[in-house]
């Protein structure tokens, strides 16, 4: 067995397929053993409000049914399931605080279970990391 | 080949035959085996790499057509 290795993510754009990789990585690090951190910021933090629903990005707005449908016909479930998912498996997810007052986002609208953190506590964390991964 | 759980992912698209394969090992006990299909082909990648990631051993792989057979045995909690 390989060491446990850490994985730390931020996530600043807050579209369908932004929102998607980053759940995805997310869940299959945390399957493979990995510790992961993903800290939600700016666009990002809408991702981990209660009821979240990202849609495509730009033009391809319309087409977020499209995709959805797609996906699902090959397991892949909507971004909620993947985000319940990332919960249970034990994905630490981070509300970036200052996001929260420019994106007008409350403590009660997270998700349950999502910590608040500043940039200097997230990089405090990811400093100890293996692998760093900006989705933005 | 002696397996003592099957999990059918075919259909699923990586990552959730590796998802719902950790998802099951994890359910089941230490010196058991389990049989993973999956006809995803990044499996035949993905699930190697989450073996060795996981101190769990892969005794054996093979391939039916498109479809993978896997035989994993669980050895570390």
């Amino acid at each position: 067995m390989v060491d446990k290795k850490k994985v730390a993510i931020i996530v600043s754009e807050g579209t369908f397929d932004k929102a998607m990789m980053t759940m995805m990585i997310a869940n299959t690090a945390v399957s493979m053993g990995m510790e992961v951190h993903v800290f939600a910021t700016f666009f990002g933090l809408k991702l981990l409000t209660k009821g979240a629903n990202p849609k495509a990005p730009g033009m391809y707005r319309l087409f977020t049914g499209m995709f959805k449908k797609k996906m699902k016909a090959v397991g892949v479930e909507d971004f909620a399931v993947n985000k319940k998912m990332a919960v249970e498996l034990g994905v630490n997810l981070y509300a970036c605080s200052s996001s929260m007052g420019i994106m007008g986002v409350t403590e009660q609208d997270l998700d349950p279970g999502v910590k608040i953190l500043g940039a200097a506590g997230f990089l405090n964390i990811a400093a100890d990391t293996d692998m760093q991964y900006f989705i933005g | 080949m002696q397996k003592d759980e099957t999990l059918d992912a075919k259909g699923l698209m990586c990552p959730m035959p590796i998802v719902k394969l950790a998802k099951k090992i994890k359910e089941m006990q230490v010196g058991k085996v389990l049989e993973l299909i999956a006809d995803d082909p990044g499996a035949k990648e993905d699930v190697p790499a989450w073996c060795s990631r996981t101190g769990n051993e892969l005794v054996e792989m093979k391939q039916e057509g498109k479809v993978f057979y896997f035989y994993i045995k669980k050895k570390a909690e």
